[in-house]
């Protein structure tokens, strides 16, 4: 009789991750159950630490950029949006208004092409696996138009401080075009496969429940808050780029459960293809790099050995970086595909930042886990890991 | 529960639907390449293995100025220089670690001569890490391989090459074609 008593009150421990497919790369979560029910949940996070940050703060303005591919490396264009925005503003320059239109349309590509990626995983974690391979037939294409944009796929490197590398080719329009017109039935097909699948409705509804309340209590941003009914969008509130110029709605759930936060991305990946249409039927002629700002962009090649000043501002760029002497600090966010991202910046006038620090959503979604977690079934804390969104790269930086 | 909600429940519509939908995909053309055997050409400009530029008169056109290597984020560039014959600047050592880099082309947005380039060769993998570091005479070879001839040319020409005017936009550019009347 003690005996059995004793058994039924031990917890067991188990670890989740870091190798478990599930967890989306290298989240570990120990978890303690009771029987099925998840007692406590512990993230662990950090085995993807890299040191962004103080990386850095130890190259220059300019060479810095390509470290922010990697941090949420599935998006990785609104990273380097977000990082280059912070440089202007820190250093109150602005691209031009084609150059702002470019990255809008990249920044939603991006979007869309992380929310397949997430629809993907996310369905193959509940047990889905035709809505994966679905999603990254499109995908490949979304990746295409970037080759074709930066020659690149997955870490672009396309967006410069003060505008973007290079201009877009008609090619590449049209394809995006056509990509804008067959992309909503591409959309449908997804639904038809999960969206009143009853298996998928039952994995997913009343699921990690947060209220509206709780969810901003906790930090949570992007398509995980606005599940839980918050209309809270940087794309609306604070606009930058071209986002004030195209119109677009910002979806919300209503009950904040894993199933909300799947629709809410699902209209999301709509209104990015209205922003993308919008935003190519208004592209406005121009230059793409800032043309007044000699200090922070590279100049035009053909002038560095032609024009004494180009070449020195060349030089000086890329040995010292950016040499304005304007000292400051600047928090700047972007609505990236997983949520609110951050870059603050303290600037001591070298061409280095004093100091630079990251604020990703996949940190602030994980640090959600366990309120998600605790009390729900061991099943459910896969769903509610797919269903926060989070890139580990981006969260242990 | 209504009477349609019924009998979609008992006759499992949703999931009929999307039996039909995955049938109907058998039917149409695969988008899968079968990869080692079919292989894609990549697109221009792809930003590959790294290749110094051969002159005409089959020299380098390098000159050593170091302006690749202070930019490089990953610090994979050394280049060692030293004087040659009436004073001017040989570069004795140019070397890439591949494995370090990535990719990000800067180095060849920085050289003001357009001396190094971003091949669209990828498949590289190699079973030792001396088959990866790059010296200065597998440099050009990459070039002689990958890059010489008109190829070379298109890929200054065409891309990576932004000349002032290039900044500006093209007559005609952003105009859709087909464009629909909504
Ligand atoms: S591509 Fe980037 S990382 Fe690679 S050598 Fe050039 S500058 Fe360095
Ligand atoms: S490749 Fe270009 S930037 Fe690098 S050392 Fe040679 S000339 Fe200078």
């Amino acid at each position: 009789m003690a005996t059995a008593q004793k058994k039924l009150k031990k917890e067991l421990t188990i670890n989740l991750g870091p190798q478990h497919p599930s967890t989306h790369g290298v989240l570990r979560l120990v978890l303690d159950l009771d029987g099925e029910t998840v007692v406590k949940c512990t993230p662990h996070v950090g085995y993807l630490h890299r040191g962004t940050e103080k990386l850095g703060e130890n190259s220059t303005y300019l060479s810095a950029m390509p470290l922010m591919d990697r941090l949420d490396y599935v998006s990785s264009m609104t990273n380097d949006v977000a990082y280059c925005l912070a440089v202007e503003r820190l250093f109150g320059i602005m691209a031009p208004e084609r150059a702002q239109y470019i990255r809008t349309i990249v920044s939603e590509m991006t979007r869309i092409s992380s929310h397949i990626l997430w629809l993907g995983t996310h369905a193959l974690d509940i047990g889905a696996m035709t809505v994966f391979l679905y999603s990254f037939r499109e995908r490949e294409w979304i990746l295409d138009l970037f080759e074709m944009l930066c020659g690149a796929r997955l870490t672009v490197s396309y967006p410069r401080i003060g505008g973007v590398r290079n201009d877009v080719s008609q090619e590449f329009i049209d394809s995006l075009y056509k990509f804008t017109a067959e992309f909503p039935a591409r959309i449908l097909e997804y639904e038809t496969l999960i969206d009143q699948n009853r298996i998928w409705l039952q994995r997913t509804k009343g699921i990690g429940v947060i209220s509206a309340e709780e969810a901003i209590n906790w930090g949570l941003s992007g398509p995980t808050l606005r599940g839980s009914g918050v209309t809270y969008d940087i794309r609306k509130h604070f606009p930058y780029d071209a986002y004030d110029k195209v119109d677009f709605d910002v979806p919300v759930g209503q009950h904040g459960d894993v199933y909300d936060r799947y629709r809410c991305r699902m209209e999301e990946m709509r209104q990015s293809i209205r922003i993308i249409r919008q935003c190519l039927e208004k592209l406005p002629r121009g230059p793409v790099m800032a043309p007044d700002a000699p200090k922070l962009t590279l100049p035009a090649k053909e002038k560095v050995l032609a024009d004494m000043e180009s070449m020195i501002h060349h030089f000086v760029l890329i040995t010292k970086g950016p040499m304005t002497g304007q000292s400051g600090e600047v928090y700047s966010a972007i609505e990236a595909p997983k949520g609110e991202l951050g870059i603050y910046f303290v600037s001591d006038g070298t061409g280095k930042p004093y100091r630079m620090r990251l604020r990703s959503p996949s940190f602030v979604h994980v640090s959600a886990l366990p309120r998600l977690s605790e009390g729900a079934l061991v099943a459910d804390v896969i769903a509610n890991i797919g269903s926060v969104d989070v890139v580990l790269g981006e969260c242990d930086r | 529960m209504t009477f349609n909600e019924l009998t979609k429940r008992i006759f499992m519509t949703e999931i009929l639907k999307g039996m039909a939908l995955t049938l109907k995909t058998m039917f149409t053309k695969p988008v899968t390449r079968q990869y080692p055997e079919e292989k894609r050409e990549a697109l221009p400009g792809f930003r590959g293995l790294h290749a110094l530029v051969r002159k005409s008169d089959s020299s380098l056109r390098c000159v050593g100025c170091g302006l690749c290597a202070a930019i490089c984020p990953s610090r994979c560039i050394s280049i060692y220089t030293s004087e040659g014959v009436d004073h001017t600047k040989v570069v004795d050592r140019y070397e890439v670690e591949v494995l370090k880099c990535l990719f990000c082309g800067f180095c060849v947005e920085a050289c003001p001569f357009g001396a190094v380039v971003l091949t669209e060769h990828f498949e590289y993998s190699d079973y030792s890490r001396e088959a990866l570091f790059m010296t200065k005479e597998k440099l050009l070879n990459n070039w002689d391989k990958f890059m010489a001839g008109k190829k070379g040319e298109q890929y200054f020409e065409k891309y990576w090459r932004p000349l002032a005017e290039d900044f500006g936009t093209p007559e005609n550019q952003p105009v859709l074609k087909n464009r629909r009347a909504d």
